[in-house]
């Protein structure tokens, strides 16, 4: 195993250990993203082909809203008691480092995305079981690019007193691609995809993953700077 | 309390430069604010050196840009003739920082926070496994080695950073008022960490109001005022008073010499 890909696994594991530990994120952004779901869900009123219809966009947005918490949480663990500063005079790549923090982001995405899914299979009364592959294969890649994104803006903002408020407004605006191919893909999906679109936007997502990674693995030690 | 030898490793790299830290006529300011306005100094191999000065005088400053955490405004810091600013990477290799802060994590174990440790420092789990238990018996940890960081004191919060300095093998050791927190064991324990790491090879430059914890074992002491060196004594350090030059008699490291000569 190379050196890089040991400290991203390294990395990764210490934010889960740490997270099942204190419960801080995974509490609050489970239950934020439910009930973002359960508020949309009674703005839209009980008619149940509208529920079905709106579900795929108000999943990803939950998803995206829970997960900005998720991955700004991820950063904020590391400015308690300076251990940033100490993170970042190991001597490893700030590539590892971007890897590791990523992969946590992405396994947050992913837990978030599991628990988000049966709630809105119930309250939006749609049939993901039919769906679970390709609403899988969805999840990992949109789950993907939002950790190579957002990992790479909470890096930069997680010193800043007004962090919560531009965090959101910096990674919105560039996941939005991937939102749209996400609910695209999700929505095709649901329906049995009968013109064959799912394959074009699941090369959308992964063209986005690539070109964000890409992105974010340059970018990252800059953002870790002081 | 077992010698410090048997627990301190010799640096994983050996020194190649002459000096090794070598920063001439440093400066960082911080706005329109200097931090540390012109120092110039060199510490030799092996040697413990002991930063003093008030408040404010630019002793923390002056560890963060050796530590590769700040980078200069203004001239060069080598560490083992490595510019901090190019090289960052290669020193971040020799290089040990215990700051103000622990930089520990709260929800992990002791032991696991020396085991993150180990693997960002790249020590193979074997020799992590063997080291560990060595590591926390020498700062006095052992019996609450599978406790969370949160539930620690202060001053065991500091044990387990020092512990965190020595798992790696470092040629430069920089300390940033080391003995805060620490009750009288505490501060022992620091003074056999500091002979110790003299035994071995390894340089330390510790930035400290306690001077009389540091006698014993310093050879040398520069004491800054506003960002600049307002006086050295001892041996194993040399560098210019103020915004002078270094004595001819005295040149330094030929980096260094050669920065100052023109």
């Amino acid at each position: 195993m190379s050196r890089d890909l040991a400290v991203a696994i390294a990395l990764a594991r210490k934010d889960a250990l740490a997270e099942l530990r204190s419960r801080t994120a995974i509490g609050t952004t489970l239950f934020f993203g439910a009930i973002v779901l359960l508020l949309f869900g009674f703005a839209l009123g009980p008619d149940a082909r509208r529920l079905a219809d709106a579900a795929p966009g108000l999943l990803w947005l939950a998803i995206i809203f829970a997960g900005l918490l998720a991955v700004g949480r991820l950063h904020e663990a590391e400015t308690e008691d300076s251990a940033l500063e100490q993170l970042s005079i190991y001597p490893v790549s700030r590539h590892a480092l971007y890897a590791g923090k990523a992969l946590a982001g992405f396994v947050a995405m992913l837990v978030l995305g599991a628990v988000l899914l049966p709630v809105v299979a119930l309250l939006y009364r749609v049939d993901v079981l039919a769906a679970a592959p390709a609403l899988l294969l969805t999840l990992l890649l949109g789950g993907a690019g939002f950790a190579a994104v957002a990992t790479c803006y909470a890096a930069l903002t997680v010193r800043m007193r007004s962090r919560e408020v531009l965090l959101p407004l910096l990674v919105l605006p560039v996941v939005a691609p991937l939102l749209l191919a996400s609910v695209k893909a999700t929505t095709v999906a649901l329906a049995g995809d009968p013109f064959g679109e799912l394959g074009a936007w699941l090369a959308l997502l992964v063209a986005f993953d690539v070109l964000m990674l890409a992105a974010g693995a340059a970018t990252y030690r800059f953002a870790l700077e002081d | 309390m077992p010698p410090t030898t048997i627990y301190l490793a010799p640096p994983r790299r050996a020194l190649e430069a002459p000096s090794a830290a070598v920063v001439t006529d440093l400066a960082r300011l911080f706005g329109r604010s200097a931090a540390l306005a012109g120092v110039t100094l060199a510490v030799e191999p092996g040697r413990c050196v002991a930063l003093l000065g008030p408040n404010g005088a630019g002793k923390t400053t002056l560890l963060r840009v050796l530590a590769t955490l700040l980078r200069p405004t203004y001239g060069t810091a080598l560490v083992d003739g490595l510019d901090v600013s190019t090289h960052a990477g290669q020193v971040r290799e020799r290089v040990a920082f215990l700051s103000h802060a622990t930089g520990l994590y709260a929800d992990l174990t002791a032991r696991e926070n020396l085991h993150f440790a180990a693997s960002m420092l790249g020590l193979p789990r074997e020799e992590a496994r063997d080291r560990i238990p060595e590591v926390l018996d020498a700062v006095g940890l052992r019996s609450a080695a599978d406790h969370r960081a949160r539930t620690f004191s202060a001053g065991m919060r500091r044990r387990l950073a020092l512990g965190r300095t020595i798992i790696g093998r470092p040629s430069l050791v920089l300390l940033d008022e080391p003995h805060a927190a620490l009750d009288a064991d505490g501060m022992s324990l620091v003074s056999r960490l500091l002979a110790g790491w003299k035994e071995v090879g390894v340089t330390t430059l510790v930035a400290s109001h306690h001077l009389e914890r540091l006698t014993d074992v310093a050879d040398g002491t520069v004491t800054l005022t506003n960002g600049l060196v307002s006086a050295i004594d001892g041996a194993g350090v040399r560098g210019a008073i103020g915004l002078g030059t270094v004595p001819a008699e005295q040149p330094l490291a030929p980096p260094l010499h050669g920065a100052v000569a023109r």
